[in-house]
């Protein structure tokens, strides 16, 4: 029972990529840069961009999950690792103070942990999650998502002025 | 499963118990009408690796459910980053993985440096691969005495510690600090290597290399109670090694060759000829196994970077203000417990917009959830031990 990881030439491999994704979905921008793959997708089809990278494309390893509060709307990205060399970008933006996005569990088992913590520091809301608990921060008592912009600290410093 | 050649050269009686009929059946409970019983280990328990707590249910001496509940060490480091300039997040980074700082300091300084246009000088490049092998070092060998020390043996622990000062000792003449050392900066190292120190360093690593033999591998790898505790503990095949979004030893252990270092190179790794170190079995013998080859192949690194260090400026140009570019900066680095990414996010301005910092202990804990259900209860130790998980890592 092997893992069967990608071999070959990296560039033609980030081609075959690019391809296999433009063919299949509809993005919004696709360009490969460096060993990366850069994709901006709206969240409808985010689902089926990543079940298109494990599935068709077997790309196996889901590094990250980085939320960006942008006030108003939620940038995320999505850091997929083929384990050899190349890397594949997803970003997609959700509108609204209390974003709902699909799970990505189904696919990358691993999503669980890292979807957790995007639901305990910001509030989004991961539709379909088996398991949607705070990670860090108090289970109960605790109204608040520290990573949100909103949220402020006592010690809030200003670097403007300083030469 | 252990190749043929590995069985043979350690017969013991404890072998002939395979692992599997350690695994719970759970249509005994069933049948004799028996309750489960709900416990919760830690966050304050003696053999726990900082502060988790476990949430168990038992069935007799066997774990039925494992639900790990994190925490008790949150620090909000990503918040605290937003709040500070770029330099003043380094030693905040420091303090994530406190067994393993310096591989912490060179992601996020990766990070940085991919948003700005800043030539790292070969020499500072050179320094921060061999500082950052050191810290593996450092970092493996007490970890080995740790896994040890939970299994009942209390002397592997002393000489990992042994090592670990010596070690620290030659950290604290190179970046003035033992432990949070605060040394890799954007654009180079804070200081050149001190007169003489790589003369003291080839001398402790090629003492090391005698004494690691000996020490860490006679004493302990066919010693029958510790075959007895971690063969076929913790095991895993591959596929639910890379579906749950393993790194670091965890997933070499099963066999997947995957290292940072190698398949995504980054600063001097592309100049050095290393292997990565692989074993078949995915339990936590294996683990042991992986990491002292790992020790290993750092002193072959190190001795790689000693012989060939280049001369000339440990410090880059990066101007008086540091200011990265508007982006998404990453850094990707192999730190001792897997793969350390850094994600920044820019807007121009002297702080970051937003930092975040992937751990490898965060990830390889979900793990726990997994395998620990079916083994006894003394087998949590064991398979903490190879995941290997920090404390302050795993909350940030």
């Amino acid at each position: 029972m092997a893992v069967t990881l990608p071999e070959g030439d990296l560039n033609s491999r980030l081609e075959n990529y690019l391809d296999g994704f433009r063919n299949r979905h509809g993005l919004e921008e696709a360009e490969v840069d460096g060993n990366v793959v850069r994709l901006v997708v709206k969240p409808e089809v985010l689902l089926a961009v990543l079940a298109t990278a494990k599935e068709r494309l077997r790309i196996l390893h889901l590094s990250f999950i980085t939320v960006v509060d942008r006030v108003g709307s939620f940038e995320l990205t999505y850091e997929l690792l083929d384990l050899r060399g190349g890397q594949v970008r997803v970003k997609t933006t959700v509108e609204g103070e209390e974003p709902v996005i699909d799970t990505v569990t189904e696919i990358y088992p691993t999503a669980n942990w890292h979807e957790r913590e995007a639901y305990d520091m910001f509030g989004i809301a991961f539709k379909g999650h088996p398991d949607l608990r705070r990670l860090y921060m108090w289970q109960d008592h605790f109204d608040h998502h520290p990573l949100l912009k909103s949220f402020e600290i006592s010690t809030k410093r200003t670097f403007e002025g300083l030469r | 499963m252990l190749s043929e050649e590995r069985s043979k050269d350690i017969e013991t009686d404890a072998l002939s118990a395979p692992a599997a009929g350690r695994l719970a059946n759970p249509d005994v409970r069933d049948e004799f009408g028996l309750e489960t019983l709900d416990m919760s280990m830690g966050p304050q328990h003696p053999a726990m690796h900082g502060l988790l707590r476990l949430i168990l249910e038992l069935d007799g001496e066997t774990v039925v459910r494992c639900d790990p509940v994190m925490g008790y060490l949150h620090r909000s480091k990503e918040k605290i980053s937003e709040n500070r300039m770029y330099p003043a997040v380094i030693p905040i980074t420091d303090r994530i993985d406190y067994m393993n700082n310096m591989a912490m300091e060179y992601g996020y300084c990766l990070a940085v440096e991919s948003l700005m246009d800043v030539e790292i000088p070969p020499r500072a490049d050179a320094i921060r691969a061999l500082m950052n092998e050191f810290s593996r070092i450092m970092s493996h060998i007490p970890s080995i005495g740790f896994l040890l020390l939970e299994l009942g043996a209390f002397t592997p622990i002393l000489y990992a510690f042994r090592e670990r000062e010596r070690i620290q000792t030659i950290m604290e003449a190179v970046t003035g600090a033992r432990m949070m050392f605060h040394y890799i900066r954007i654009g180079g190292v804070k200081a050149d290597l001190p007169e003489g120190m790589p003369e003291e360093m080839w001398k402790y690593i090629e003492g090391l290399e005698e004494r690691l033999e000996p020490d860490f591998v006679d004493l302990i790898a066919g010693n029958e109670i510790f075959v007895a505790r971690t063969r076929g503990v913790g095991k895993m095949t591959q596929e639910k090694a890379v579906e749950m979004g393993l790194t670091g030893v965890p997933l070499r252990c099963t066999g997947v060759e995957f290292d940072v270092r190698k398949h995504y190179p980054y600063g001097w790794y592309k100049n050095l000829d290393f292997d990565v170190v692989t074993d078949e079995a995915g339990d936590v013998e294996a683990s042991y196994r992986c990491r002292i080859g790992e020790v290993k192949q750092s002193i072959r690194m190190i001795k790689q970077i000693l012989e060939n260090l280049p001369e000339g400026e440990v410090m880059g140009d990066t101007g008086r203000r540091i200011r990265p570019d508007e982006g998404d900066g990453f850094g990707r680095v192999e730190s001792a417990r897997g793969e350390y990414a850094v994600h920044i996010v820019s807007d121009g301005t002297d702080t970051p917009y937003r930092v975040h910092y992937r751990t490898p202990c965060t990830v390889n804990m979900q793990l726990l959830q997994e395998i620990v259900p079916g083994h006894y209860l003394p087998d949590i130790m064991p398979i903490m031990g190879l995941i290997d998980p920090v404390s302050g890592a795993w909350d940030k």
